[in-house]
């Protein structure tokens, strides 16, 4: 190649230095013209010798003498070589797309700064960032900085592909050759450094070893290398393989692992355990059980729990009955087909179930009826009372020696001498009149208890009872006696003394139970207008016997909301008696009653109903009365230990609640005849009713029959055995056990999840659901 | 309800309620799960009575109708188990069939909920979303101004400085002359707020503890936490990870006793001490841990006898004045530790905070102030103090450096805000506010909770039942069966997690603003509102 070949242009004229855009002009002017070697005299013009594609694939040569510029052979084009015959200005090569540019010296700042391809030769060392955000593209090779001495700061950052030699010969800095941070972004390309590798960002970039191939390339671009600088000479000083190192990217994948840290399970065993002990934070502290556990769990780890909680609580209707019949057991027995043991388990709470269950109770027991919250008709106990009407007595335990004396053979006295004689003790009942019975017998009118009905359930008492004493007026001393006579007395005389009204003209009206009494037996006629003073149920039966017997206008007055309910209240509205409230009673006259406004309400007949007091004359003084009626404590038991009272002797009630008392006074005195202290009568409290799901029973069934009843009864606390439960649980932890006729229904803890389905699905409100307590 | 059944003031229907729960009759197949884990027992699978007709106008047919059950899960409408959000019924459903959704009518529970004239306690944190600092954008972007900076790439200094700084020149006098030199720690800008062993669960405690060890140990991270007020595991104390551990002494002085003890054994000195004056969820209120939390450990830490609640007493009982209060606390505090531990006080963000703040600068001893904003959380506090009491914490803020500028002293004496930081999830970008007007580093904790265990508390008033121990994720409860849900290596890796990313997105707000060796510590310059009166308060600029 000689000189003469080259067409030369100066970056001077005139004295002055040409801009770089016209310098720019000039040489495509040249090459234009043919020009294929160029000498460009520069004077710091920027981009010198790039963008030359005017020439197509025929070679150029740029010769640069003088002072290049910044970004000489920027955007370069792969016709085109560079030769820089001093040192280079920044960003030799920027974004160098093929030219191949030699730099006799050094070069400044971004030598080869988004280059693609090309090379770039360097004979010195370099500035800053050089080989940064280089590229390789697939359709052409990679570009390559080859770099005689050492580079500064920030070597290779972001560098995407490439390669770049860094020999490190007369380096700037001895110990570091790459500067400070490089390779810091680096995702490609790979750079060949002889000498130490001081520092580079770990996270980007690895050493990696030189392979056959590698030394290969290497040891055969040295010498082009070295041969376009002029200096082959230093072949020699470069030949050691084992002081040439190579940086690469990390791979994508080396990255992933590199960004893992240490597994925090490593930590907590080896750091945060190894410091703390055993447990961590609170090892030494806590003695539960550690380590994660499911949201949903089992066994201990339920918050909730299932109990099943058969016999815990009374159904409503058991816990109204003053009795305490066990009714849900009855219908139970019903539904198994077994009606004589539902009459059984009756007789065993009350000597009159017929009579009282069937006819005269107001039945309580209905009126608690849980079926009543949805306004389902309740179960009717009537049925269930009218069927014991031909049941034979149970039979009586084995005879004591003891004897008890019930003075009073109504139903409270019935009661108590039944109980104490199934008991197996010795019972003689004293009654003043001629038949046993009480009201039962003598006042409630026979339009509310068949007689049959009431003669059937007598006789079977006085089979059971067979000392009974008719037509025995009790006197002090006579009272005396069966104290005396007797280990224990329970008085059950009633209330028959009728209650007066302080008012003149007492002595002009008739008394309710006298009246009653008469009219059973059909003795009297009723006057036609009749004022009955005092409307409760009394007063009821008093207007419904007036009416039969002929009365036309019954007016009943009271000083309060008239107490009345029930079935006499309903008989009363029928035959047309008139309620009248708040009525004050001035005075009685033969013309009527004259209440304490004035008003004068006509009456032919006027009829007392405002309760009645027991006579209790023939009491020693060792019995106290309190208020008229003889005071007892919960046991039934009178002041005087041996003497027990029942019915409305010691306050009014209903026929139930005076078999009740019966029952539980005798029950009291056979636990003291036993030895045992007596007890109250704690019963079991009444279940919640919303427990018990109404859901599955028809809700306009009207239980019409025994067996409708039995089956529309929904056993509030008592299992109907109904399996609904094993059939709900998701986790078919309920299973049924059955050991000598008793059911029972378990869950498994370690199969329960404690999701409350079994409490909500119970039809009975067995099933509950409660904290489970750790 | 039963037919019979009689209405009261609170009977509620569903309509009332703020949350009602969607059941899907066709998806579900009763497997139980959703009512196991309901923590309030809002549902409860139910028995239902279904009517068919079969009728018709064609002579002869006879009209008829037939009933049958079907079984559901129903919600229960009364107060007590009203349900609570959290949709632990959904995330345990294996179909999908049951979602709570928000009532989209107007809630009545809040007007009953205060049953036999108890008014609503509750955890979580003020009910509201609005966030001034949600609103503040970083304004001032270096573009050819300053070095652009890569957040990525390019190496960050954002440690913070928790203790006195001495000016200069008297620093270079007490170096010359031997003197004392207050103490200060180089610690990460976002400090986990003070949340008690107690009312934290064990399992959230330790994850917290051991997640801020593999921040310092592993990344080199100086992440601090403060333990709050309930005391701190004997094991801890005695332990190097005390370091990382900034004991908080409040009004009950819980647990004191055991930290007192452990005091010749302590292998390390912790990082600092707080002074709890006053909480931003409930100012002038005590701190509260209701006896549902209060077990045999806890009662054990505290020195306190088991199921009682702790209430603790709105102010320290034998400190009377401001005067008092911080030169007798602070220096009790810092003779424990041989005036080698920095000692400051936390307050409620109030009208009168500056009054505190100036009374510090008059402290050598003082080693900073932390601020805590109405929209702070809590375990436990009334309803009415968490919704209406407070001060927000950025002009609390910003009031309380320009008034450190007017005297000079900004460099000397750090201010740590807290209070609603993230609370719509904006983490970095809440921080990043509150340290350019001028607070020196943040408190967190809420959001801690919220990203590190998966706390489901909103501002929606959705669970917040941090206050009875029934906490679904096992976050605030004391019930093992409960607190076991959490695994605490996840938790400490989650806060790992949330630090790491953390740390990325600050930078992505420094280095644009061309910051890259100091945290822009009240760079108020670079802030600008859309809200032409906060930005007058705030003193930053107005942009539209």
């Amino acid at each position: 190649m000689t000189d003469e070949k080259f067409v030369k242009i100066s970056g001077l004229k005139d004295g002055v230095r040409v801009p770089s855009r016209v310098l720019e002009e000039i040489v495509q002017q040249q090459i234009e013209k043919g020009a294929r070697y160029i000498e460009v005299d520069a004077y710091g013009q920027h981009g010198i010798g790039g963008r030359l594609w005017r020439a197509g694939d025929e070679k150029i040569q740029i010769r640069i003498t003088g002072h290049s510029g910044q970004r000489t052979g920027s955007l370069g084009f792969t016709n085109t070589d560079i030769e820089i015959m001093g040192p280079a200005s920044d960003d030799i090569g920027w974004l160098n797309a093929g030219a191949n540019i030699t730099i006799h010296g050094d070069a400044s700042n971004g030598a080869m700064n988004g280059a693609a391809q090309g090379k770039v030769y360097i004979a010195g060392s370099i500035g800053s960032r050089g080989m940064t955000m280089t590229k390789h593209n697939p359709r052409f090779e990679p570009p390559e900085l080859w770099v005689l001495g050492s580079c500064g700061d920030y070597f290779g950052e972001f560098m995407a592909g490439g390669i770049a030699v860094i020999c490190g010969i007369n380096p700037k800095n001895e110990t570091n050759l790459l500067g400070h941070r490089p390779f810091v972004g680096m995702v490609g390309g790979k750079a060949f450094v002889r000498g130490r590798v001081v520092e580079y960002s770990q996270k980007d970039a690895k050493l990696v070893k030189m392979s056959q191939q590698d030394w290969e390339w290497l040891s055969h671009n040295l010498e082009l290398f070295l041969k376009a600088i002029n200096k082959p000479d230093l072949i020699g000083s470069l030949m050691d393989k084992t002081q040439w190192n190579i940086i690469q990217a990390l791979t994508p994948q080396e990255r992933g692992e590199l960004r893992s840290r240490t597994p925090m399970s490593r930590f907590l065993e080896d750091v945060w355990e190894r410091e703390l002990g055993r447990g961590g934070l609170i090892g030494d502290l806590q003695e539960v059980e550690r380590g994660p556990i499911p949201v949903i769990t089992k066994a201990e780890l339920r918050r909730f729990v299932p109990v099943w909680e058969q016999n815990m609580f009374n159904a409503p209707c058991q816990a109204a009955c003053p009795i305490g019949i066990p009714i849900p057991e009855r219908w139970r027995m019903v539904r198994a087909e077994n009606v004589e043991e539902a009459v059984r388990i009756g007789l065993e709470h009350t000597p009159m179930p017929a009579t009282v269950c069937g006819y005269l109770c107001p039945s309580p027991c209905m009126e608690a009826c849980t079926r009543n919250m949805e306004h389902m008709v309740p179960i009717d106990i009537r049925p269930i009372g009218q069927v014991s009407e031909k049941a034979l007595p149970p039979k009586p335990a084995k005879k004591s020696k003891k004897k008890i004396a019930v003075i009073g053979g109504g139903p409270g006295g019935i009661s108590a001498a039944w109980h104490l004689t199934l008991a197996g003790h010795t019972v003689a009942i004293f009654d003043e009149n001629k038949v046993i019975g009480g009201k039962i017998s003598s006042v409630i009118p026979e339009s509310r208890i068949p007689r049959q009905v009431l003669k059937t359930e007598l006789d079977r008492i006085k089979k059971l009872i067979p000392d009974i004493r008719l037509d025995q007026a009790i006197t002090k001393e006579e009272f005396l006696k069966i104290k005396y006579d007797f280990d224990f007395t329970i008085i059950a005389g009633g209330a028959k003394k009728p209650r007066t009204l302080l008012v003149p003209g007492m002595e002009l009206a008739a008394v309710a139970n006298e009246f009653l009494a008469l009219a059973k037996t059909n003795k009297i006629k009723s006057k036609e207008t009749v004022v009955i003073i005092g409307a409760g149920n009394v007063g009821c039966d008093v207007a419904t016997e007036a009416h039969r017997l002929g009365a036309k206008d019954i007016t009943m007055i009271d000083v309060q909301k008239p107490a009345a309910f029930g079935k006499e209240k309903e008989d009363a509205l029928a035959i047309g008696a008139k309620f009248r409230w708040p009525c004050f009673t001035q005075k009685i006259t033969k013309e009527g009653v004259l209440l304490s406004d004035g008003e004068l309400l006509r009456a032919d007949m006027v009829v007392l109903s405002i309760g009645d007091l027991p006579d209790l004359r023939y009491l020693d003084k060792d019995i106290v009365v309190e208020n008229d009626f003889i005071r007892i404590d919960e046991h039934f038991r009178t002041s005087d230990p041996r003497v027990f009272a029942v019915g409305d002797a010691i306050r009014p009630g209903l026929i139930t609640d005076a078999i009740g008392a019966g029952k539980r006074a005798a029950l009291n005195i056979d636990r003291i005849i036993q030895g045992k202290p007596p007890k109250t009568d704690n019963a079991r409290p009444a279940i919640d009713k919303s427990r018990v799901s109404l859901e599955y029973f028809d809700p306009h069934g009207q239980c019409e029959t025994l067996e409708v009843c039995a089956q529309d009864c929904s056993s509030c606390g008592k299992c109907r055995d109904c399996g609904i439960c094993v059939a709900t649980c998701p986790e078919q932890a309920i299973y049924r056990t059955e050991s000598k006729g008793i059911v029972g229904y378990q869950s498994d803890p370690e199969k329960c999840i404690g999701c409350g389905f079994c409490r909500s699905a119970c039809p009975c409100g067995i099933w509950n659901l409660v904290p489970n307590m750790v | 309800m039963s037919s019979i059944a009689s209405i009261t003031p609170s009977t509620l229907s569903l309509n009332d309620l703020p949350w009602q729960i969607e059941w899907n009759k066709d998806k579900c197949t009763l497997c139980g799960q959703c009512t196991a884990v309901c923590p309030v027992r809002a549902i409860e699978m139910q028995v239902y009575r279904k009517k068919t007709l079969n009728t018709s106008l064609l002579p002869g047919h006879e009209q008829g109708k037939q009933f049958s059950t079907y079984y559901g899960i129903g919600q229960k409408t009364n107060v007590a188990n009203a349900c609570i959000g959290c949709a632990m019924c959904n995330m345990v459903c294996p179909n999908n069939a049951i979602t709570p959704q928000r009532n989209p009518g107007v809630s009545r529970l809040k007007f009953h909920m205060n049953q036999d004239g108890q008014p609503r306690r509750r955890g979580g944190r003020k009910n509201s979303t609005e966030s001034v600092l949600d609103q503040i954008k970083f304004t001032r972007i270096s573009m050819l101004t300053d070095p652009a900076l890569d957040a990525g790439r390019h190496e960050f200094e954002l440690r913070t400085l928790l203790g006195r700084i001495l000016s200069p020149k008297e620093n270079m006098k007490r170096l010359r002359e031997k003197g004392w030199i207050p103490p200060v720690r180089e610690i990460y800008p976002m400090v986990i707020g003070g949340m008690s062993f107690g009312a934290l669960s064990p399992t959230m405690w330790e994850g917290l503890q051991m997640g801020v060890a593999y921040l310092n140990e592993e990344l080199g991270m100086p992440v601090r936490m403060c333990s709050g007020e309930g005391g701190c595991p004997p094991r801890l104390l005695r332990s190097r990870f005390l370091k990382y551990v900034i004991l908080q002494i409040a009004s009950g002085y819980f647990g004191w006793d055991e930290i007192i003890h452990a005091i010749p054994h302590m292998k390390e000195d912790p990082c600092a001490i707080e002074i709890k004056y006053g909480q931003g969820a409930k100012p002038g209120d005590g701190g509260l841990l209701m006896w549902h939390k209060v077990n045999k450990l806890i009662a054990a830490i505290r020195g306190v006898p088991q199921g009682v609640s702790l209430p603790s007493p709105p102010t320290h009982q034998t400190q009377y004045s401001i005067e008092e209060s911080v030169a007798k606390m602070i220096i009790s505090m810092s003779m424990a530790w041989g005036f080698r531990v920095p000692v400051y006080p936390k307050i409620s963000a109030s009208s009168t905070s500056l009054a505190v703040l100036n009374n510090l600068t008059r402290n050598d001893y003082a080693s900073g102030l932390a601020i805590d904003g109405e929209d702070g959380g809590t375990g436990a506090a009334y309803s009415v103090s968490m919704d209406h009491m407070g001060h927000p914490i950025a002009s609390c803020v910003r009031d309380n450096y320009l008034n450190l500028i007017k005297i000079g002293k900004q460099n000397e004496i750090p201010i740590f805000a807290g209070g609603g930081i993230g609370k719509n999830g904006n983490i970095a970008a809440n921080a990043a506010a509150l340290i350019m007007l001028g607070a020196s580093g943040v408190q967190v904790g809420k959001f801690v909770m919220q990203a590190a265990a998966g706390c489901i508390g909103t501002e929606h008033d959705r669970c917040n039942v941090c206050n009875i121990g029934i906490c679904p994720k096992g976050i605030t409860s004391q019930d093992p069966r409960l607190y076991r849900r959490l695994d605490p290596e996840d938790v400490a890796q989650r806060i790992v997690d949330l630090y790491v990313s953390f740390d990325t997105e600050l930078k992505k707000i420094v280095a644009p603003l061309g910051r890259s060796t100091s945290l822009p510590i009240g760079m108020s310059d670079a802030l600008g509102i859309n809200d032409k009166a906060a930005a007058e308060r705030l003193s930053i600029k107005y942009v539209v």
